[in-house]
Formats: C-alpha cells, sequence, structure tokens
C-alpha cells in the first residue's frame, strides 16, 4: 500500500473508518510489536488498545502457533505480497468467542485473515497489517449443508437397500404364485388324465391276455396244418403266413403290449408326482428327528449311492421338529438323488456330505456334493415345473419342484450354492415350530 | 485462434522480462524459503480455451498431481495456476515452520501458502517492470491429488483464449517439483501490449 | 585501441538492454551470440577482451560457457549477466571465473561501476 499520509481532517476519518471498521484490523513491525489495534480486536479479544500497543504479539497472545506465524509474517515483509488463512483449512487465527451466548453456534469465532504490507515512502516494508474478518455464520451454515448432505446420503443408501430388498421379496412372490398357479393347474390336468389312463391301462391287460390266447389258439393250429389236405387252403394259409410274418409278429405282439405298459406306468408315475406337486394328499403334522429321517432316507437309495459316492455324515443336535415327515423325506430323497446324479463317474468316486445344525429357532439339513455343479442359468431355473438337465425319459423334472413347495409349506427355505465344475450345496433351513414362523 | 495475439517485439520483451522477473522471484523466495531454487526457462505461447486442460495434463505429466489457482488483478489481469507433481508434506512443513502434525487441512494450507509465495514473487516481479500496479484474490485449491486430466473442467473455462505463460521450479534439496502457469485471457492482452510498448519505449 | 566486446544472451531484448547500458564514451566493437555454442565460436576466432554472459541458455548455458573457457585456458574478462540473481548462483559464477555478476535488469550506472573497478575503462 503506497497511500501518502493523511493530513488534518481526512486522517482523522480514517483513523476513526479504521477503529470503527466490522473487522479485525492489527498491525506488527518486524519485531512484533503492536502499533495498531482497533475496536473489533479489544472487543473481541478482551484486551484494550493501552493493553496491547508496544507489545509483542506473541507475548500478549500466548496461544498463537509462534514460528508459523512468525514465518508468514516474514514473507510479506521479504516478499512485499499479501498473504492468507482461510476458515476451511485453518478454523481461526486468534480464539475469540464466537457472538452467540444465547441462541449458541460453533466453539469459537471462524476467520479468514489477510496479511498486507504497509511500506513508508521509502519502499521498503515496514509493517505487516492483518485483518481479521468473522466468518462464524459461513462455517455454520456450511456446516449444516454438510449435514443435511450426509443425512440425504445415508437415506439414500438405505432405500437403495430397501430397494434391493423389496426386488428379492417380489421375485419371491413371483415365484410362490407361479408355482401355486402351476400347482392348480397340475391338480385339474393329474385328475383329467388319471380317468383316461385308468381304463385304458385295464383295457391292456384284457388285450394282452387275449393276445395270449389268440397266439395259443395259433400254436394249437400249428400242428393241425400238416393234416390239411386242401391244397388251395394250405396255399391261402401259406400265403397268409408269409404276408403277416407269423414268426415276427408272435415275438413283437407281447414286446409292444410290454412296451405299452410301461408307458402307462409312466404316465402313472408322472400323475402321481403331479398330484403330489399339487397336494392332493395332507397328512398330520407332527414333530420328528430329521436325522433320523435323513439316515432311513439314505437307506432307501443307498444302492443308488454305493457305487458312485462316499456319504461324510456331519448330524448336529437337532430339537423335534414340527414337520410333515414323509414329505420330508421325499425332499431329501430327491436331493441326495440328485447330487449322485450330478457326479461325474468317469473321475471316480464323488463325495457327498450330510449335515445337520441348529440355530435359534431353526434348523437346517445340507446336502453338498462334488459333482459338475450348475451354471447361472440352470440355478436360476432349477425350481421350476417340468425344468430338467436330464436327458429324455430319466426323471421327470417335478422332483425339484415339489421340493421347494414342501419346503414352502413347511415355511422354511432352500439356500443354493453352484459351481460348474466344483460342485453343488443345498441347505434347506425349516423352523423348528410353525406356530412360531411367519406365515 | 491467431496464434500471433502479441507482436515478435513484444513478444520479446515480455520473454526478457518474464525471465527477470522470475530470477528476481527466484531469489527473493530462495531467502524466505533458506534454500536454492531451480528455476527453468519460462516458456510462452498461446492456446484456445479447450487447449487448456489438456495442457495443463501434459505439465502435470502421469500419476496423481494437485493445483493452486490465485487471481491477479489490475492492470494485468488474469489467473496463475501452481501444479503440484512431486512433493514431499514434511518438507514442505519444515520450509514453512508448520511444526510436526500435517494432517489433511494443514497440507493443504501448505499447498497455498507455496502458491501463495510463489505466484506473489513472480507475479509481482514481472508487474513492477512493467510499471504495472496488480493486486491479487486469496488463493484456493483447484484440485487435490487428482489424476492430471482433471485438474481443470474445460466446461468451466470462462475465456475463449489465452496467453500462457510457464515457469518450472524445483528446491535443489528438497522433494518438490512444481509448475507454475500464468493466464491471460484474450481480452486482458491489449493491456499487456500497451504496457510491454511501453517498456520498449523506455528501453 | 577498440575494446572488443562479445555479448551473450538467446534474447535479443536483452541483448539489447545491455548494449544500451554500456558507458556511451566506451570506445568497444560489440559483436553479439545468441547461445553458447555461438559464444565459444566468436571466443576462438580470437580478439574477444570482455564477454557479457548470460546464464539462461538453451542447448549450452552460461555456466558451461564458463567451464568451458576456464579449461582452454581463459584469457577475456567475463562479466556475468542474469537475471537468476540468488546468491548462490552469484557464488557459484564466481568461483567458475568471472569477474563480476550484474543483476538484469542492467542499470548503467552498476555497468560503469564494474567496467571501473576492473579498469576497463580510463
Amino acid at each position: 500500500m503506497h497511500a501518502p499520509a493523511p493530513v488534518g481532517e481526512s486522517a482523522a476519518l480514517l483513523e476513526s473508518l479504521v477503529e470503527r471498521i466490522d473487522v479485525g484490523v492489527f498491525a506488527v513491525d518486524r519485531a512484533g510489536t503492536l502499533v495498531l489495534w482497533n475496536r473489533f480486536m479489544a472487543v473481541h479479544s478482551g484486551k484494550s488498545r493501552a493493553d496491547t500497543l508496544g507489545k509483542n504479539l506473541f507475548a500478549l497472545f500466548p496461544e498463537l502457533p509462534r514460528r508459523w506465524l512468525e514465518k508468514k509474517l516474514e514473507s510479506v515483509f521479504v516478499l512485499g505480497n499479501n498473504a492468507f488463512t482461510l476458515w476451511e483449512l485453518r478454523p481461526y487465527l486468534f480464539r475469540f468467542p464466537h457472538h452467540r451466548p444465547i441462541t449458541g453456534g460453533l466453539d469459537a469465532m471462524r476467520q479468514n485473515v489477510t496479511f498486507l504490507p504497509l511500506r513508508t515512502s521509502g519502499g521498503e516494508v515496514t509493517l505487516v497489517c492483518g485483518t481479521v474478518f468473522d466468518y462464524t455464520d459461513t462455517a455454520m451454515a456450511q456446516d449444516r449443508l454438510h449435514d443435511a448432505i450426509a443425512a440425504l446420503s445415508r437415506e439414500k443408501e438405505a432405500q437403495g437397500q430397501l430397494i434391493v430388498k423389496l426386488e428379492a421379496a417380489q421375485n419371491q412372490l413371483l415365484q410362490s404364485e407361479k408355482m401355486a398357479s402351476i400347482g392348480q393347474l397340475a391338480a385339474g390336468i393329474a385328475h383329467e388324465i388319471n380317468n383316461p389312463v385308468g381304463f385304458v391301462n385295464s383295457n391292456l391287460q384284457t388285450l394282452k391276455k387275449y393276445c395270449q390266447q389268440m397266439l395259443g389258439l395259433i400254436a394249437a393250429y400249428q400242428p393241425a396244418e400238416a393234416r390239411i389236405d386242401n391244397p388251395a387252403m394250405l396255399a391261402e394259409i401259406s400265403r397268409i403266413k408269409q404276408a403277416l410274418d407269423i414268426e415276427f409278429l408272435q415275438e413283437d405282439l407281447p414286446a409292444l403290449i410290454k412296451e405299452s405298459e410301461d408307458g402307462l406306468f409312466r404316465i402313472k408315475k408322472i400323475v402321481e408326482d403331479l398330484k403330489d406337486f399339487s397336494h392332493v394328499n395332507e397328512s398330520d403334522w407332527q414333530y420328528a428327528d430329521l436325522n433320523a429321517g435323513l439316515d432311513s432316507t439314505l437307506n432307501v437309495v443307498w444302492n443308488e449311492v454305493k457305487y458312485k459316492a462316499t456319504v461324510d455324515k456331519n448330524y448336529g443336535q437337532l430339537p423335534a421338529v414340527e414337520c410333515l415327515a414323509a414329505q420330508l423325506n421325499q425332499v431329501f430323497m430327491n436331493l441326495i438323488i440328485n447330487a449322485v446324479q450330478a457326479i461325474d463317474e468317469s473321475r471316480g468316486m464323488g463325495t457327498i456330505a450330510l449335515s445337520t445344525g441348529h440355530q435359534d429357532a431353526w434348523v437346517w439339513v445340507e446336502v453338498k456334493d462334488s459333482g459338475q455343479g450348475m451354471s447361472e442359468e440352470v440355478q436360476k431355473r432349477i425350481f421350476e415345473p417340468f425344468f430338467t438337465t436330464k436327458p429324455v425319459g430319466k426323471g421327470t423334472g417335478l422332483g425339484m419342484s415339489v421340493s421347494y413347495n414342501i419346503v414352502q409349506k413347511h415355511h422354511g427355505r432352500i439356500d443354493l450354492d453352484s459351481l460348474p465344475g466344483a460342485g453343488t450345496r443345498f441347505r434347506i433351513w425349516l423352523p423348528v415350530s410353525q406356530r412360531a414362523a411367519a406365515p | 485462434m491467431n496464434v500471433e495475439i502479441i507482436s515478435d517485439d513484444q513478444r520479446d520483451a515480455l520473454q526478457e522480462i518474464v525471465n527477470i522477473g522470475m530470477g528476481q522471484a527466484g531469489a527473493s523466495i530462495a531467502r524466505v524459503l533458506g534454500e536454492f531454487v531451480e528455476l527453468s526457462v519460462p516458456q510462452i505461447s498461446a492456446v484456445d480455451a479447450d487447449a487448456i486442460p489438456v495442457t495443463l495434463a501434459t505439465l502435470a505429466g502421469s500419476g496423481v498431481a494437485s493445483a493452486v489457482r490465485q487471481a491477479f488483478l489490475g492492470e494485468l489481469r488474469g489467473e496463475a495456476i501452481v501444479i503440484f507433481t512431486e512433493h514431499s508434506a514434511s518438507d514442505l512443513a519444515e520450509l514453512l515452520s508448520y511444526g510436526n502434525e500435517v494432517d489433511g487441512p494443514a497440507s493443504r494450507e501448505l499447498l497455498l501458502d507455496i502458491s501463495n509465495v510463489l505466484v506473489g514473487a513472480c507475479l509481482g516481479g514481472i508487474a513492477e517492470l512493467l510499471h504495472a500496479e496488480i493486486g491479487f484474490s486469496a488463493p484456493s485449491l483447484l484440485a487435490d491429488q487428482v489424476a492430471p486430466g482433471e485438474l481443470v473442467q474445460a466446461e468451466t473455462i470462462a475465456a475463449r483464449c489465452a496467453l500462457l505463460v510457464e515457469v518450472r521450479f524445483g528446491l535443489e534439496k528438497r522433494v518438490f517439483r512444481s509448475h507454475l502457469v500464468m493466464l491471460m485471457p484474450e481480452d486482458a492482452v491489449a493491456a499487456l501490449q500497451r504496457a510491454l510498448d511501453r517498456f520498449i519505449e523506455e528501453i | 585501441m577498440s575494446v572488443s566486446v562479445l555479448v551473450v544472451d538467446d534474447s535479443s531484448m536483452a541483448r539489447k538492454m545491455l548494449i544500451r547500458a554500456l558507458p556511451p564514451d566506451w570506445d568497444i566493437t560489440v559483436r553479439q551470440a545468441a547461445n553458447g555454442i555461438e559464444a565459444l565460436t566468436a571466443y576462438r576466432q580470437g580478439g574477444v577482451d570482455v564477454i557479457f554472459l548470460d546464464l539462461n541458455m538453451p542447448d549450452m548455458d552460461g555456466y558451461q560457457v564458463l567451464e568451458t573457457l576456464r579449461r582452454e585456458d581463459l584469457n577475456c574478462l567475463v562479466i556475468v549477466v542474469s537475471a537468476d540473481i540468488q546468491e548462490a548462483a552469484q557464488t557459484r559464477v564466481r568461483a567458475m571465473g568471472a569477474i563480476a555478476f550484474i543483476k538484469k535488469p542492467v542499470d548503467a550506472a552498476r555497468v560503469k561501476a564494474v567496467l571501473m573497478e576492473y579498469g576497463l575503462l580510463l
């Protein structure tokens, strides 16, 4: 600043301005002695002019960071340029109480300070003037803004999580509804098919009997053929026999009937599974030992398992669980059979791990295999009725969807974990008691 | 944009003024920091506004960088940007007597303080040679540890093109590498030309 | 007899400024060089008495010129004229054989004083 020294009235005006301006104004010489101290500084520091002029700034305010401030002032003396401090990085230089004894605010006044060089006419910087601006209101507004933004962010995150949960719940609901409507459809179809299947089966049995009888008759006629004199009749019989290829017929008839019987049997099985799936037959709920159920199921299918996998059992202590035991056993059987079928025999014996456990109001049963695992797409569809990865003719594809329904009926859930090439893990969670479980 | 926004004579004069100004600045800064300052030869060029982010990014090199901006106002008008590509916070803290605890806010304050010293000395020196009166705004942090391309956003640049003066600063004994870039918008260049013409007359 | 002066600086403006600051009554012939290489070429051609040398130049800077002159058994007077006016720079160039250091912007009175100190002006 190169202003000439003011004279007389204008000097008094400027002095008054500096004294009364609503900004802290003070000045020090190179030794740190205060030569200017305006009203703002006096009022906020509690030290008047008389207390401060002629004394050392650091002696009066020992809490100032001395070395840092001395360096800063030094740079202004040497370079002749302004220096600054900003409240966001350094909340304050002088610790002045904020001016809100009633309404409250921050712990101390927030300040921006500018240091200006003051030169004499010779051009040397002889004094450094500090101007202290009160930024408390701005700081408080900023704080409020930050808090508001932080709160909004938290809410947004919570909402995001809620959305994820809702999506999951919606998916489950859709799945259940799908299953329910398919269940109804299945019941209807089962019912419709049963009747015609019934009489076709019975007719087939009769047909079988008639065939056997007819063939018997023809066999009885065979030796009589030798006794026929009539050459025209013999020729006719011979022609018919050739046209019919009677030997082939005699072989093929029983085979045809057997295949038809098998076909009908398969249809019957499908209908039974369908009926299971739609739960035409409900029985009563009982408290059962799931470990025992698992063991007896394993027994039933042992023949299928023993050549393909070793079984590791790791049963926990389970309380008696309220359930439809027969249906749960069906589920266990389904999982074990699937586990066996997943194992790639060309790689030798696989492992199936059966484990159970008890956690709070729940129990869990887990079937883990070292088989070929399932891709993401298969995992998504595994519980769909009629979805199957087995070749045509093997299995009906209803097993997993039936199991899913049974577990749902028990108010439980099935967790699935699978990695192609590494294996699959199914874990069924069931509530110990039905009353306590959510509807 | 017209690359020749100042004449050859004016350019020569500006180059020499900037050399002298930076040299004087180097000496002042060395006095304040107490250490030998390394200065490169200042480079003067003209850039289109949309080339500014790329230009700064090229100066910053690879790796993260921080930048401080400070305006100069008066007869010479524009902004100075100091790009810090390599610095040790503890070294700088020592130079400016910050003490041991250099936390987040203190490390940012350090950059502002060093920038203030560099910019005030360099631009002050140039203004003095041109007998031009200038003042400075407070410095503020433009970018904090970002990729070089993010130092300044193209959309926020107000000018259409600018005169650019760039000098590299280093400290011999410290880990410290920075670039001082002085940018003057095209509508401020006329005032600079007048000052340069005055200077050339007076030699 | 005319003193042969070589002014070395990459800035033509700076060379102009220096030449104008030389005492008007000094009997000299002035040659100019824009970098260290040109300067050494001129020096080797012979007959250079005083060199005014800038420090910051591209390709070959003032320090390198001083070094080379010393190696080749400097037989002229070198006055460094530079904007880089840190104490350490001044000490360095004196150690390398420069007889004086003049700060830019060049002040005519200072130039005259240096020349008189070394008996170059009578």
